[in-house]
């Protein structure tokens, strides 16, 4: 048998907070145009939302409704704040669901983005960071938060 | 990548998970932390975990024994990662498309917004 300590040992290799994830790609249209798909509620729905209500400048909402992949035919419903709107460069938003299943409550996570003049496109950097992984005992169990944790828990335990 | 989602999102395999994360256990010792859960259940989690990749089982005479599999953990970091892949690339269509509608526009109409447009300088 093994000793109950074992237990809070494993819980505890967990840490606060995931690494950000990191993603870039270049697209072949200017910044300006680029920029736009994240603050204008027609093109937001056109890549990552099915509806949007956005008031681009700090302090703003940032809501995004996105479908479920369950088939159910249902939302996800992200409740964001714009937190910098500098076109054509950045936009920062956080990110969040009010969907408990989802694991990532409103306010928690913050997306970063920054759009650079490539070649006559744009280099588009996006960073995620702060994404929730503290709470291993959470009662906040959506598999978005539990993929994260999970992950984190892999990469942050020594000797793996 | 179904079935890793499908293996996780019972929180008792996500606690099965965390307990053969650093040390391999036997399936009796498993079963031993969770006094609510009958035996036959926990088996029945081991094999969902092993089937998703997730856990490698391991014999030792009449034993099992059970280990988290790293690289199973590293496909849930790829799920994530993938939301934004997925995202960002339709982003790139769109974009590039609304970039060309809006060149074309432009190239239609070379007398407003080509050529001579004085800026003032």
């Amino acid at each position: 048998m093994s000793s109950p300590s074992d237990r809070n040992a494993t819980v505890e290799s967990v840490t606060e907070v995931g690494e950000p994830i990191v993603r870039e790609i270049h697209v072949r249209a200017a910044p300006e145009t680029v920029f736009e798909f994240f603050t204008d509620p027609g093109k937001v729905t056109r890549w990552l939302a099915t509806e949007a209500t956005l008031d681009p400048r700090p302090g703003g909402v940032c809501h995004q409704d996105h479908a479920r992949e369950d088939g159910s035919g249902g939302s996800y419903h992200m409740r964001g704040e714009f937190l910098e709107v500098s076109p054509p460069e950045r936009v920062v938003f956080t990110w969040g669901f009010t969907d408990p299943d989802v694991g990532v409550p409103p306010g928690s996570s913050v997306v970063d983005v920054t759009l650079t003049p490539d070649g006559g496109g744009t280099r588009l950097r996006l960073e995620h960071r702060d994404l929730p992984v503290a709470t291993i005992e959470s009662h906040a169990d959506g598999w978005t938060g539990m993929l994260v944790r999970l992950a984190t828990a892999v990469m942050t335990t020594p000797g793996d | 990548m179904q079935s890793v989602l499908d293996a996780v999102v019972e929180p008792r395999r996500r606690e099965i998970l965390r307990l053969v994360h650093k040390a391999e256990l036997p399936a009796g010792a498993i079963a031993a932390r969770f006094v609510d859960v009958s035996r036959p259940a926990i088996s029945q989690h081991l094999r969902v975990l092993r089937d998703a990749g997730l856990l490698v089982e391991r014999r030792e005479g009449t034993r099992r024994l059970y280990r988290t599999r790293p690289e199973g953990l590293g496909e849930l970091r790829s799920f994530v990662d993938e939301f934004w892949d997925t995202r960002l690339e339709a982003l790139r269509q769109e974009a590039e498309q609304e970039q060309r509608s809006r060149d074309h526009e432009q190239s239609e109409r070379p007398e407003r917004n080509g050529g001579k447009r004085d800026r003032g300088g």
